[in-house]
C-alpha cells in the first residue's frame, strides 16, 4: 500500500539523515559511523515512529470512544498528565530506571483520563468535552511547570519545555525500549478492539444489544490509551496535535469507520511525526526548537478545518 | 421454532419484573404513554440494561452464547437515528453483518431502495432515509427476534406502509417481530399489543380489544368517538375515576 | 570496546567537547586549544558569552552527542539534560564523560573547578581561580542592600547562587517576593545598590520595555550596570564580575 511505501521512506530518511556526519565519521573509523547509527539514530527513529503510531492509534480510540473527533490525547488531557507523572516520578521521586518512569507516566495519563470521564461523562456533547479536556490539560500542564519549579533540584525547570512540547534528542535504546515495549503491548490490545469500535459507531445500545460491554470497551481504551501515550510521553516529553489530526485522515482511508481508522492512523501519525523531528534537525538555529512546536504549526490549521467542518455538518 | 421467552426482566425504576412470551412469526406491537416502559421493555429484552431476569431465544440463554450467535438471534433498533462517523451507507448495512455479505447489502438495499445513496456517508442523510439504512442494518442478519424502538416515526406515509409491509413479510418468515409504536393509526397492522404504563405491562390482547377496552382509554386519556379520537375530559361520567 | 575508543585511548592527546554553555566556561577557562573538541554553539554567541572571542576559536556543537561526535573528542562533559541519556550513550561509544551538577553555592562552583581539571589531568590548573577566590573571601566588604534587576523586574533569589556571589561583593540580594521586584517596590522602598543586568538589552521584548520604566531607575539607589552574560551561569566567570563591582562602589 501506499502508506506503507511512505512509512518505509519516511523512516529511512529520518535514520539517515543528514548524512554528513555519519559520512564524517565513516572517515574517523569504520566503525563509528555503526556505532552513531545504532546507538544514537535507531533509537531517535524508533521513538519517533513508535510515539507518532501510538498517538495515532490512541487518538483514534479516544474518538471512536467519545464519539467525537475532537478527542485526542492532547485535548484529554491524557498527554499532559502523561508529563506531570513523569516529572512527579522523575524529579520528586527520584526515580531513573526508564520503565519506572514510563510506569509514572502512564499513571499521569490515566488520572487525567478519569478524571475527564467523571467530569464530562462518556457520550458528551462536544462543548463539555472540550472544555472539560482543555480545562484537565492546561491544569495538568500548570501542575508539570508547577512541580518543575518547586522540584529539589532548583534546575529542574531548564527541561521544562522538554516535557511539556517534547524532544527526542540523546535518547537511548533503553528508553526507547521501555516506552515501545509496552506502549507496543497497548496498541496491539487496542487494534483489536477495531471491530468493537466499529460498533460503537451505531450507538451504544445497539452496542450492547449485540453483547460489546460499552462500559467496559470505554475503560479498556482509556487504560490502553494511558499506557501507551504515558510510556512515550514519560522518555520524550507531551507531543499534541499529531493524536487529533493522524485519525482524521485515518478516517478518510477506513471510509469513515472509527475503529478500523486505527491502523491507517497509526502509519500518518508516525510518518507526521517522522517530518516534525526532521524539521527539528534541519532547522540551524542555536536554540533547540522542540518538536511539539512543530507538529502545532501544521495541527493547528488542519484542527481549525476540523472545527469548521464540524460546524457545517450540525446545522446542515 | 424461534420463539422467545423472557423471565422477570427488568430495568430498575423503569421496568417492573416482567414475563414475556412471543412465538416466531407474531408481529406484536408495543403501545404506551411517554415513559411508560416501551422502550425500557425493548431494551430489557435485548440486554442492553439491567441483567435482571433472563431471556432465552429457541431455548437458548441469550446472555451465556457467543456474540455471533446473538446476532443471528436478536436484532435492535433504538428509535435515536444519530450516527456520529460518514460512514457510507453500504458499510453501514454491512456493520450488522458477521462476514461480508454484498448479495444480502445488495439486497437490502433494493428493498429499502437506497440504491442513488448506497456509496454516501450516512451522516449526510435525511433523517427519513437514515432511517431505512439502519432498520437495514438491523434486517440484515436475519434475526430470529427483531426489537424495533419506533420505527416508522418521522416517516412519509410511503414509507409507513412499504416497512409495515417489510415487517408483516419478516413476520411471516418465521421471525419474531416487537415493534414500539407511537401512533395508535397503524396498531392494526399488528396481531398483538401489549400496552404498556408505570414500567408494567397493562394488557396482551389482540389490538382490536385492546383499544376498545377502558384500561386503554384510562392509561392514554383519550376515548374513541365517532371513529376518532378526542380528549376524555375529568368530569365524563364514563371515566373509571 | 570498540576500536573507535581503543583507537583514540592510544593516542594520549585529551580531546574535550563540552556540550553546554555553563559547562564551556570551566573547559574554556582550563584547558589548553589543543584540547579544546568543541564548545556549545551559544558560547561562541557575543549576546550569551563573555567568553565568545575565545570560543569562537573552536568548532560548535548543537549540545546533543552526534554533533559532538564529528570533533573526535574523547571525553564529553555535560551539565543537565534530565530526559536524556547522553552519559550513558556515550559510554556505549567508548567515550568519557563528566556530569557535572548545576552549582547552588560557590563551593559547588569551586568544586567543579577542580573537577573538571582533574578530568584534564591536570589538578593544578584550577589553583589560579581559587586562589583568587579566597582572596576575595578574605577580605568581607560589608554589605548593602541590593536589588539584581533583569528583564521584566525578575531578580535572583536571596539564597541562591548569584546572590552568594553578591555578597562577596559587598552586595546583599533583598528577599523578594515571587524573586521579582515591582514597580511600585522600587517607587517606595528602593534598595541602596540596584544591579541592572545589560542581557539582551538592544533586542525588543516587554521585559526590556518594563526596564525602560522611570521608576525601574529609582533616584535613591546607586545603579551598577552589570554584563548580563556571565550571570546566566553564575560560574566561574563571576569572579570577574565581583572584582568590578567591588571596585565600582
Amino acid at each position: 500500500m501506499l502508506l506503507a511505501i511512505l512509512l518505509l521512506a519516511a523512516a529511512i530518511a529520518h535514520l539517515l539523515l543528514p548524512v554528513g556526519p555519519l559520512r564524517e565519521a565513516q572517515a574517523m573509523d569504520p566503525e563509528l559511523a555503526d556505532l552513531i547509527l545504532a546507538q544514537l539514530r535507531l533509537p531517535r527513529t524508533l521513538l519517533v515512529l513508535g510515539y507518532g503510531a501510538v498517538l495515532g492509534i490512541s487518538g483514534a480510540a479516544l474518538q471512536a470512544m467519545f464519539a467525537n473527533p475532537l478527542a485526542s490525547p492532547d485535548i484529554s488531557g491524557a498527554s499532559s498528565g502523561a508529563a506531570l507523572g513523569a516529572v512527579l516520578g522523575g524529579y520528586w521521586l527520584g526515580l531513573t530506571q526508564p520503565l519506572l518512569l514510563a510506569a509514572c507516566g502512564a499513571t499521569g495519563a490515566l488520572a487525567t483520563l478519569a478524571l475527564l470521564m467523571t467530569l464530562a461523562g462518556r457520550r458528551a456533547d462536544t462543548a463539555t468535552l472540550l472544555l472539560a479536556g482543555l480545562a484537565i490539560s492546561l491544569a495538568a500542564g500548570a501542575a508539570t511547570s508547577l512541580a518543575l519549579a518547586l522540584a529539589p533540584s532548583p534546575f529542574a525547570f531548564y527541561d521544562a519545555f522538554d516535557w511539556l512540547m517534547g524532544n527526542f534528542t540523546d535518547r537511548s535504546l533503553a528508553q526507547a525500549a521501555a516506552a515501545l515495549v509496552p506502549a507496543g503491548i497497548a496498541s496491539i490490545l487496542l487494534l483489536r478492539r477495531a471491530r468493537a469500535l466499529d460498533l460503537t459507531a451505531l450507538g451504544e445500545d445497539v452496542a450492547a444489544s449485540l453483547g460489546l460491554k460499552p462500559r467496559r470497551l470505554a475503560l479498556e481504551v482509556i487504560a490502553f490509551s494511558a499506557i501507551a501515550v504515558g510510556a512515550c510521553v514519560s522518555v520524550a516529553g507531551a507531543i499534541g496535535f499529531v493524536g487529533l489530526v493522524a485519525p482524521v485522515f485515518g478516517r478518510h482511508i477506513s471510509r469513515g469507520h472509527p475503529g478500523r481508522a486505527m491502523a491507517p492512523a497509526a502509519a500518518i501519525g508516525a510518518i507526521l511525526l517522522v517530518l516534525a523531528d526532521m524539521v527539528v534537525r534541519a532547522v540551524p538555529l542555536d536554540r533547540p526548537i522542540p518538536v511539539g512546536v512543530i507538529t502545532a504549526l501544521f495541527g493547528t490549521p488542519l484542527f481549525v478545518w476540523l472545527v469548521v467542518t464540524m460546524r457545517r455538518r450540525v446545522t446542515a | 421454532m424461534t420463539s422467545l421467552f423472557a423471565r422477570q426482566v427488568g430495568i430498575a425504576a423503569r421496568l417492573q419484573p416482567t414475563d414475556l412470551g412471543v412465538e416466531s412469526g407474531e408481529l406484536v406491537a408495543l403501545v404506551g404513554p411517554n415513559g411508560g416502559g416501551k422502550t425500557s421493555l425493548l431494551r430489557a429484552l435485548a440486554r442492553i440494561e439491567g441483567a435482571a431476569g433472563q431471556v432465552s431465544i429457541a431455548d437458548e440463554d441469550l446472555d451465556q452464547c457467543s456474540l455471533a450467535r446473538r446476532r443471528q438471534l436478536l436484532s435492535f433498533l433504538p428509535a435515536s437515528r444519530d450516527v456520529t462517523w460518514p460512514i457510507a451507507v453500504r458499510d453501514v448495512i454491512a456493520l450488522g453483518l458477521d462476514r461480508p455479505d454484498p448479495a444480502r447489502i445488495d439486497e437490502l438495499i433494493a428493498l429499502l431502495e437506497l440504491d442513488p445513496l448506497a456509496e454516501r456517508p450516512v451522516d449526510r442523510l435525511s433523517t427519513g432515509e437514515r432511517a431505512r439504512v439502519l432498520l437495514a442494518r438491523a434486517l440484515a442478519p436475519s434475526p430470529a427476534v427483531l426489537l424495533l424502538d419506533e420505527p416508522l416515526s418521522n416517516l412519509d406515509p410511503y414509507w409507513v406502509l412499504r416497512i409495515l409491509a417489510i415487517l408483516a413479510s419478516a413476520a411471516q418468515s418465521g421471525q419474531a417481530v416487537l415493534v414500539a409504536l407511537h401512533d395508535l393509526g397503524q396498531l392494526d397492522h399488528f396481531n398483538r399489543a401489549l400496552l404498556i404504563a408505570d414500567g408494567e405491562v397493562k394488557m396482551d390482547e389482540a389490538p382490536a380489544g385492546l383499544m376498545a377496552s377502558e384500561r386503554f382509554e384510562d392509561v392514554f386519556r383519550i376515548r374513541a368517538l365517532n371513529g376518532a379520537w378526542s380528549i376524555r375530559r375529568q368530569a365524563d361520567p364514563r371515566s373509571s375515576q | 570496546m570498540p576500536a573507535f575508543a581503543s583507537l583514540l585511548a592510544a593516542s594520549a592527546a585529551l580531546r574535550v567537547a563540552s556540550l553546554n554553555m555553563c559547562a564551556d566556561e570551566y573547559l574554556l577557562l582550563l584547558a589548553r586549544p589543543g584540547e579544546i573538541a568543541s564548545v556549545s554553539r551559544l558560547s561562541r554567541d557575543p549576546a550569551d558569552s563573555s567568553l565568545w572571542r575565545l570560543g569562537r576559536r573552536f568548532p560548535g556543537n548543537r549540545g546533543d552527542l552526534e554533533s559532538a561526535l564529528r570533533t573526535r573528542p574523547n571525553l564529553l562533559i555535560t551539565m543537565g539534560g534530565g530526559g536524556r541519556a547522553t552519559s550513558l550513550i556515550a559510554g556505549k561509544l567508548g567515550l568519557k564523560t563528566l556530569d557535572l551538577p548545576f552549582p547552588t553555592s560557590i563551593n559547588d562552583v569551586a568544586a567543579n573547578m577542580e573537577r573538571v581539571a582533574v578530568a584534564l589531568g591536570r589538578p593544578g590548573r584550577s589553583l589560579a581561580w581559587q586562589r583568587h577566590l579566597a582572596r576575595l573571601r578574605a577580605a568581607p566588604v560589608p554589605p548593602r542592600d541590593t536589588i539584581f534587576l533583569g528583564a521584566g523586574g525578575n531578580s535572583v533569589g536571596a539564597g541562591s547562587l548569584e546572590a552568594g556571589w553578591m555578597r562577596l561583593a559587598g552586595l546583599r540580594q533583598r528577599a523578594l517576593a515571587g524573586g521579582r521586584a515591582s514597580l511600585e517596590l522600587l517607587a517606595t522602598r528602593p534598595p541602596a545598590v540596584l544591579l541592572r543586568s545589560a542581557y539582551r538589552r538592544s533586542e525588543r521584548s516587554i521585559g526590556q520595555t518594563w526596564l525602560e520604566h522611570p521608576l525601574a531607575s529609582p533616584k535613591a539607589s546607586k545603579i551598577l550596570t552589570v554584563d548580563g552574560r556571565p550571570w546566566t551561569c553564575a560560574g566561574p566567570l563571576m569572579l570577574g564580575e565581583i572584582e568590578r563591582l567591588r571596585k565600582m562602589q
